[in-house]
């Protein structure tokens, strides 16, 4: 990997974060994944390249989608993106019960991606409203108007999410109420399909050279998600080196998230976008499996057979 | 029917059972009706749905499956028996009962899991909600 594209990446302020290629930052993410950088490096990285969602500039994202973007693209790019939006809510507020246990350090990391995940959240927020157009007063309003374009199966993993919040809410410190949150969250959501969704959507921007916006935005929202999973597959090789036995809660909630991941209630367009699904599939795959070789995570044969059968899901947080 | 009475659960018993019509299923892609019933097929487990209501009280409707199919469904002071034990509270199950979305009642957590082990409740969970969204379509009447 070229070291001064990778620092190009983790200085570009967001002025200069529309000129990255997409890849180079899914290669940033990947990039630390061997050395993986502690708690408090996270920090201090998050301290420098937060950015202010406010001085994102929509007028152009206005222009291309009434008047560059056919209805088939902007079809496409709502029903993905509306995982994306949903997502980023939940993400934000199924982790603040996460940062109640783990170490000082952990927190203070914590803290950071709580505010991340808020600010994505108001990014998906404002690009609804001002580019798409949707009516709403509130946060909410905004996202009830978003809803129906979400999927039948976004319930899967992010009702999950939820759901092993509230078990990891009982006790903030068991390690395997805490694994099993680990997995789902940082290794599956973040690390498999946001990942996935900001490649397809970012790509096909950068490519038609529509929404400057979004793409600033959604790029720089990437390079956050870098410090994200990079904590996550931390926090998970942590955890099973210091009990071994965790390792089966790993197993075991991937076996329960690649179950789920077989439905699909709705076909999205996605040649629109310039992608086909195997295109997906693939993509999917490639990022499950990096991480797991980077950190050490070995599979048993049934799933590594389910991992070459993953289904395209399109959502993210 | 009055809601949470024992006609109703029968009904309900009806409902869960029978599935999806076929104008139903062509609303979703096959292959998502194709995996509950395969999620379905040999299920055996119970769901204890509770109804917590404002004088403290829950009361639960308990479904028990077999086989894949729905073979009892009561109404019960306790959940004793039940595999997975969910609540919510009344004003969530008037929203259901309206049409308000299952999937989004169990992603803003109206719907609770309070016991079961929450990673083999979720290898089902289309199943779940697609029979949590066929109660909400048995006519019923809210008690005061
Ligand atoms: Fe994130
Ligand atoms: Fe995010």
């Amino acid at each position: 990997m070229d070291q001064e594209v990778l620092a190009g990446v983790e200085k570009s302020d967001l002025a200069q974060i529309r000129d990255l290629d997409i890849d180079d930052v899914i290669d940033y993410v990947h990039a630390d994944l061997k050395r993986l950088p502690d708690y408090l490096d996270l920090y201090r990285r998050y301290l420098r390249q937060r950015w202010d969602v406010y001085e994102l500039d929509f007028s152009q994202d206005i222009r291309d989608w009434n008047t560059a973007m056919t209805q088939s693209e902007r079809d496409a790019f709502v029903a993905i993106s509306s995982g994306f939006h949903h997502g980023e809510r939940q993400v934000e507020v199924e982790l603040p019960v996460f940062m109640l246990g783990g170490s000082e350090e952990s927190k203070i990391f914590m803290s950071s991606q709580i505010e991340d995940e808020a600010r994505h959240t108001i990014f998906f927020d404002r690009f609804y409203r001002e580019v798409v157009g949707l009516p709403g007063e509130s946060v909410q309003e905004v996202l009830d108007a978003s809803f129906h374009h979400v999927s039948e199966t976004f319930v899967g993993p992010f009702g999950l999410l939820a759901y092993l919040a509230d078990e990891l809410r009982r006790d903030p410190e068991d390690p395997v109420s805490r694994v099993r949150y680990g997995t789902t969250y940082f290794l599956w959501i973040e690390g498999v399909l946001a990942l996935s969704v900001m490649k397809i959507t970012l790509t096909y921007c950068r490519n038609r050279g529509f929404l400057p916006g979004y793409y600033a935005g959604f790029t720089a929202t990437c390079r956050d998600e870098a410090r994200h999973v990079q904590f996550g597959m931390r926090f998970l090789r942590d955890s099973v080196a210091e009990d071994p036995r965790l390792l089966r809660e790993i197993h075991e909630t991937l076996r329960t998230i690649l179950t789920i991941n077989g439905a699909t209630s709705r076909r999205i367009a996605l040649e629109s976008l310039g992608w086909s699904p195997e295109e997906v599939r693939r993509l999917m795959i490639r990022q499950l499996s990096m991480k797991l070789n980077d950190v050490g995570i070995a599979l048993p044969p049934d799933l590594q057979q389910m991992v070459a059968r993953i289904e395209p899901e399109l959502a993210g947080g | 029917m009055i809601f949470f009475s024992t006609d109703w659960a029968e009904a309900v018993r009806g409902a869960v059972d029978a599935g999806p019509d076929d104008a139903l299923r062509a609303t979703k892609l096959e292959t998502y009706w194709g995996w509950i019933d395969q999620a379905r097929a040999d299920y055996g487990e119970s769901w204890a749905l509770g109804r917590c209501k404002p004088d403290g009280h829950t009361d639960y409707l308990l479904l028990r499956w077999e086989r894949g199919h729905c073979v009892a469904a009561t109404v019960t002071a306790t959940p004793s028996e039940a595999t997975y034990v969910l609540s919510a509270d009344a004003q969530t199950w008037h929203d259901l009962l309206a049409g308000e979305d299952t999937g989004r009642i169990v992603m803003y957590r109206r719907l609770r899991l309070e016991r079961g082990e929450v990673l083999s409740f979720f290898r089902i969970i289309y199943f779940f909600v697609e029979s949590v969204a066929a109660i909400g379509r048995v006519p019923a009447t809210l008690d005061a």
